[in-house]
């Protein structure tokens, strides 16, 4: 009998999620897929002809825009990580009572619009703006510099706005690691940074291993940022964009769906291979 | 434990006290980053803008904190925003914990095919997971307003909670639970006493996470949306045009009815916490 | 054995320890279990409940007398001081008062792409959208027109599109016999640029690629408008373009350096224009107007001499809506020039309405005899703007009607100006 319960909880445990993904993803998301093998027009519709042969047309043409966005999404990905590590720590180890509480305040800002969060940082960062204007006007900048509608401007952008995806599955590892093993490691004479390199981050991989993918995947096929701190210039057009585009201002469904696919296709496989780097018991208890 | 000389390995005190100091101040640097646009924001929320667009100052006044009650435009979305991300965040948590639970400890076949399920959401392009959620719609004849953003939203924060309280599932020490399972001899009693409370920071992170995606999602939105306005439906439109300063009004807001709320929490915890100074949190006891 | 039992009492004074630690944490927890519980249960009842929210129920008939209408945003006269009365739209109010129709207002059509998205699902199954009302811009017209998404208006119901319409408003390319659409409020996409950055006045599209500017050059992310701009820097009017002809169009904006463009815009060209980030850029009439009058008061705005892209939004009633007969009247309203005079001081598009422009002076005069200054000025400088010039009229250029293969070709070719 308990074998049989055992048997059947992952079963109860997976069911209501499971079902739900499945009715509301799965399935819109297999029609998606045979639209990306029709062929036709929006005005007069889109009939199945199995046209395989789109996946190689727009890999060939776009290959470049995956690319991009890929550096782009690593980039960000790093420096979140750079960037937040150090705050999931400090609250981890330093927070005592108060730990609830920052992870909340840090969290906040993005209780706030994304719109009106990039607004007010293109305030902030426009050319004579806030920052720069005061910068060119102590000479440290030249005039003509500016920093918005830039690759660096897209990378900034992205990394602010997926910092929480970074810094709450970090804290959510770092907070639980027993700190009498970095004890321990230093009454064996291991110096701090070897105590954090060898024990705090080791026992933290798998948060810097979910942080990552929750940061690097949305941000690859991201698409607002290009166009409001990016400006829509033309560097920084990313796979996002193309989609966005195709689907709605070209109306081409078919191309729009084959590129989501081919996006899907090479976020998996990277993730597959980071997670196979890594190795798969930091993923699974 | 023999006492080891601890002179040895110690940094001279000058740079000891520098380096304890980078931490703190890295840390100091990193929140006025966070919130250097909320900054900017509540100080434009006294801005007194002639024309529509909110984005050079004109004139200090108050008449924005009085005229944003009369704005149900600005305040009724933002409500249903806040009522979507409540309900949707509670469904997704519970839905994506029991996800992650059963990833994490139990070995059964298809745990690929529920990884899939798990990740391609996240990667999947938000206008085609929209687009097609509205054919879905559109096919079942259902009208589209708050319940289809509600389901829109459980959908893709699942996937993000999955990730997040695995992370914290991840190299669970069972030996808690085994304790727990000799006091109560009930696996059930276990879960709830022992297990749920020691994962409570990983379901809270995710549900932080799962609040943050739903409050701010557009695109997904926008296809299941229907006649219903969220939040961001409603700026994302009025920012073509000019946000007026209510919005940032109402964004204050939020953000210092969030802070007094933490405020509240610390304090009630200095009150009403049984002095435990010394004492040892429960991860540390036994590993 | 000892060891054993005093593992276990350590076990049991951890636990005990971590709940006196954290007494809210856990009331929470389970608070949110609870509710958790509740929408579960909630959630599992879905089907049932999405299947009575299905059009045809019982409950979205009640509502048929209401007008519901859709339209872009900040596109209409708002008193914010004024609570609900029944609205806080002035004109929608008269309308209501003389018609006792009652009006819902939504200003959630953000993008004219966006929308086509967004609607032609329901469109194409024959169901209601959930609008008697809405404003798309004329290529959306026409394609709606086209897949049989509109309901044809009936014009003895609109008497004063008839006596009142300017000739400009009527008979445009996407709907030449006005049979599905009337004009709404219109503008026209040229330059904006600010004198003291760019040095000199402006004149021609030539000038957006002047090198002196580079960095400093707006574009749009819109193909008409710009591909439109680009043609007739060629000499070649869009509405007769060929394929050709838009190849060397984006070969022109090809031409010019990678960074020479900063970006193209859709709306935020406004915010960079207003900070002096854009020394000059594509824009539009009606955004520069207001930025010259609040955000940036030395913008100006110019038709390029080889013309300037026209363009305008639209009333039309879509299928799958009963109530024609209360849309008629709202379309209707909206020609009457009372109420046009009361929507264009306020927002300050150009209005289909004849004689707008003389009430306006009229409102400045009656101001002025009142001894409102401010207002009285507002209206003078208003007044010649609502209406487009005879000048303007001449170099104001509309959009082509594409075929599918030209749309396709067109988009595809703009996409490597974007970047891709």
């Amino acid at each position: 009998m308990r074998s049989l319960r055992r048997g059947l909880t992952p079963l109860l445990l997976l069911l209501p999620g499971g079902s739900w993904l499945i009715a509301f993803f799965a399935v819109p998301m297999a029609f998606m897929l045979l639209l990306s093998l029709q062929q036709g027009t929006f005005d007069t519709g889109y009939h199945l002809t199995w046209n395989f042969g789109i996946y190689p047309q727009v890999i060939g043409k776009y290959w470049a825009l995956f690319l991009r966005s890929a550096s782009f999404a690593l980039m960000a990905t790093a420096l979140t990580l750079a960037i937040g590590y150090p705050v999931a720590y400090t609250i981890a180890f330093h927070g005592g009572r108060l730990k609830n509480a920052l992870l909340l305040v840090v969290v906040l800002p993005f209780f706030v619009s994304f719109v009106i969060r990039t607004l007010n940082w293109r305030m902030i960062l426009a050319d004579n703006g806030m920052l720069f204007g005061f910068l060119k006007s102590v000479g440290i900048l030249r005039p003509d510099f500016h920093f918005l509608a830039t690759p660096a401007s897209v990378v900034f952008g992205l990394t602010y706005n997926f910092l929480p995806f970074m810094i709450l599955p970090l804290y959510v590892a770092i907070e639980k690691i027993d700190r009498r093993l970095i004890e321990a490691a230093t009454d064996l004479y291991a110096s701090r940074a070897q105590a954090f390199w060898r024990v705090t981050f080791v026992l933290s991989l798998p948060g810097v291993v979910a942080g990552s993918l929750l940061t690097f995947i949305p941000t690859v096929g991201d698409f607002i940022t290009a166009e409001v701190i990016g400006a829509g210039n033309p560097e920084v057009f990313m796979v996002g964009n193309i989609i966005q585009r195709k689907f709605l201002d070209s109306l081409d469904y078919p191309a729009a769906a084959a590129l989501s696919f081919v996006l899907v296709a090479a976020v998996m496989v990277l993730v597959i291979v980071y997670t196979r780097l890594i190795g798969s018991d930091r993923l699974s208890g | 434990m023999t006492p080891v000389p601890t002179a040895i390995h110690h940094a001279t005190p000058l740079r000891e006290r520098l380096s304890r100091l980078l931490l703190p101040s890295f840390t100091g640097l990193l929140l006025l980053f966070l919130f250097a646009p909320i900054g900017v924001m509540i100080a434009f929320s006294f801005n007194n803008p002639l024309g529509r667009q909110n984005i050079t100052w004109q004139g200090f006044t108050l008449g924005n904190y009085v005229s944003l009650w009369g704005r149900s435009d600005i305040t009724d979305p933002m409500i249903v925003s806040l009522g979507i991300a409540a309900i949707s965040t509670v469904v997704a948590t519970i839905f994506g914990t029991m996800i992650a639970l059963a990833l994490t400890r139990y070995r059964f076949a298809g745990t690929a095919v529920v990884n899939l399920l798990i990740f391609i959401p996240m990667t999947a392009p938000e206008i085609i997971l929209g687009a097609s959620l509205l054919t879905l719609w559109v096919s079942m004849g259902v009208e589209r307003g708050f319940l289809t953003i509600l389901v829109a939203h459980v959908m893709f924060n699942i996937s993000f909670v999955v990730v997040t309280v695995r992370a914290r599932l991840v190299g669970f020490n069972r030996s808690l639970e085994e304790a727990g399972m000799d006091l109560y001899a009930d696996g059930r009693t276990v879960f709830w006493k022992v297990t749920l409370p020691l994962i409570f920071p990983g379901i809270l992170s995710a549900a932080l996470l799962a609040f943050a995606l739903s409050i701010d999602d557009y695109v997904i939105t926008l296809f299941s949306a229907g006649r219903t306005l969220t939040f961001p439906l409603w700026v994302f439109g009025v920012s073509r045009l000019g946000i007026p300063p209510e919005v940032n009004v109402l964004g204050t807001l939020i953000f210092v009815v969030a802070i007094v709320g933490i405020g509240f929490q610390i304090w009630g915890q200095r009150r009403g916490g049984r002095s435990t100074d010394g004492a040892e949190p429960i991860t540390m006891v036994v590993r | 054995m000892t060891d054993e039992r005093q593992d276990q009492t350590e076990v049991e004074r951890a636990i005990s320890r971590f709940f006196a630690e954290e007494p809210q944490s856990r009331r929470a927890f389970l608070r949110r279990t609870g509710r958790g519980g509740v929408y579960v249960l909630g959630a599992l009842s879905l089907p049932a409940i999405l299947a009575a929210c299905a059009p045809g129920s019982p409950g979205a008939s009640a509502a048929a007398a209401k007008l519901r209408w859709l339209n872009w945003p900040a596109y209409i006269d708002i008193d914010e001081a004024m609570t609900p009365n029944p609205t806080k739209y002035p004109s929608i109010n008269a309308f209501i008062q003389q018609t006792g129709i009652s009006v819902e207002y939504n200003e959630g059509l953000l993008d004219n792409a966006e929308f086509l998205a967004q609607y032609t699902p329901d469109l194409r199954a024959g169901n209601s959208t959930g609008w008697d009302v809405m404003s798309p811009g004329g290529w959306v017209v026409e394609r709606m027109a086209r897949l049989g998404f509109l309901q044809e208006l009936d014009h003895s119901q609109l008497p004063n599109w008839t006596a009142n319409c300017a000739d400009y408003a009527k008979g445009i390319w996407f709907d030449p016999d006005n049979k599905y659409s009337v004009w709404w409020q219109g503008g026209i996409t040229g330059i904006g640029y600010s004198p003291e950055l760019t040095g000199r006045e402006i004149t021609s599209f030539e000038d957006l690629l002047d090198p002196a500017f580079a960095g400093r050059v707006g574009g749009f992310s819109d193909m008409r408008d710009m591909f439109g701009l680009t043609l007739l820097s060629l000499g070649v009017h869009p509405a007769d373009a060929t394929v050709a002809d838009v190849q060397r169009a984006q070969q022109k904006l090809l031409s010019v350096p990678k960074d020479h463009f900063r970006g193209f815009y859709g709306n935020e060209y406004y915010d960079a224009l207003a900070a002096g980030d854009l020394a000059i850029s594509v824009a539009w009439s009606g955004d520069v107007s207001q930025m010259a009058l609040y955000d940036r008061p030395t913008v100006k705005f110019v038709v390029p001499q080889e013309g300037g892209m026209r363009w305008n939004d639209n009333l039309v009633i879509p299928k799958g809506t009963t109530n024609t007969v209360n849309a008629h009247k709202l379309l209707n309203y909206w020609y009457d020039p009372a109420a046009a005079t009361t929507l264009s001081e306020y927002i300050g598009y150009f209005t289909p309405v004849k004689g707008v422009d003389d009430r306006i002076r009229a409102d400045a005069a009656t101001a002025r005899a009142g001894g409102d200054t401010a207002t009285a000025d507002t209206y003078d400088v208003l007044a010649p703007t609502v209406v487009p010039t005879a000048d303007q009229l001449t170099n104001i250029f509309p959009d082509k009607q594409l075929s599918e293969a030209e749309e396709a070709q067109w988009n595809s070719l703009f996409e490597t100006v974007l970047g891709a």
